[in-house]
């Protein structure tokens, strides 16, 4: 705990993640999301975008991208593996994501608590477009005992 | 013409037609650990999965919290959805077949905003609830 508890609160990564058109349309399609916003700058454009936007979880490609991956998070935080899972996810939407997008993000770790099986991890990302916040993430994980 | 819902069309309590999506397969697994960079192998490993305790390979918790996004943009325009909020209750495994379910719980007008607040929940095939969580919306009200 010792090692963990004196890293509460501090920021575990600061990246920077250039948004790619093709990432946008593959994100879309792994998840089977058809709406035609991420794909066809035509339509967006009928819609009043600038361009094609993100999906609204798109966040976690930035993150496992150009952030801290999953393993990497683990070993930072010394957690096992196999015994983590995660527990809660949230955004909140400030302005939308579009290709080729310069997002700067910071990840801060706002909490470690133990209860009793369980250590519970909260981590906060804000991602930034030039000094314009545009997503903000929360992170739950859970590593069971 | 641009697709929009007015804070007037959703009624408090309104069920939000639900999302029904193809059983879940291995390919898209990979596709999404692709797609995400969540390459943690529970998701296409079944030994790593016996390890873990799910007794095989389980989808990314994100992947079904993608599927909760794809329903609320489908009931809400992507560009008034201002916080989507979801718990990861239970795994899911390949051949499961999610559905997602909506309904609006809360409006209030705050100086001529139309806030709403809603509900969204992804159940398999036996009804069994996979995510819960919530979404809030500024939606524009009508002149």
């Amino acid at each position: 705990m010792s090692d963990a508890a004196e890293i509460t609160g501090k920021e575990l990564a600061s990246f920077t993640h250039t948004v790619e058109r093709g990432k946008i349309r593959e994100m879309a399609l792994a998840i089977g999301d058809d709406n035609p916003l991420y794909s066809d700058p035509e339509y967006a454009g009928e819609q009043g975008y600038r361009d094609i936007i993100a999906p609204p979880t798109f966040g976690i490609c930035i993150d496992l991208w150009s952030g801290l991956d999953f393993i990497s998070l683990c070993r930072r935080l010394q957690l096992n593996l196999v015994k983590v899972l995660h527990g809660e996810q949230e955004y909140c939407y400030h302005g939308e994501i579009y290709p080729g997008d310069e997002l700067k993000a910071t990840c801060l770790l706002k909490n470690i608590t133990d209860k009793g099986k369980m250590r519970v991890i909260s981590l906060e990302t804000r991602y930034y477009r030039t000094n314009e916040l545009v997503l903000v993430a929360r992170t739950t994980i859970i590593e069971r005992k | 013409m641009a697709n929009t819902v007015f804070y007037e069309d959703l009624i408090n309590m309104e069920v939000l037609p639900p999302l029904k999506k193809p059983p879940l397969d291995r390919m898209q697994l990979v596709r999404y650990a692709g797609a995400s960079g969540d390459f943690n192998p529970l998701h296409y490993d079944d030994e790593t999965g016996k390890a873990a305790g799910t007794g095989g390979v389980i989808a990314h918790g994100m992947l079904l919290m993608g599927f909760a996004g794809q329903a609320v943009t489908r009931w809400i325009p992507n560009r008034y959805l201002k916080r989507l909020s979801v718990r990861f209750v239970d795994i899911t495994r390949p051949g499961d077949q999610i559905t997602v379910n909506g309904r609006i719980t809360g409006k209030r007008l705050e100086n001529g905003r139309g806030l709403i607040t809603g509900e969204v929940w992804a159940a398999d095939q036996q009804d069994t609830i996979k995510l819960k969580g919530i979404f809030e919306a500024e939606l524009p009200v009508k002149g």
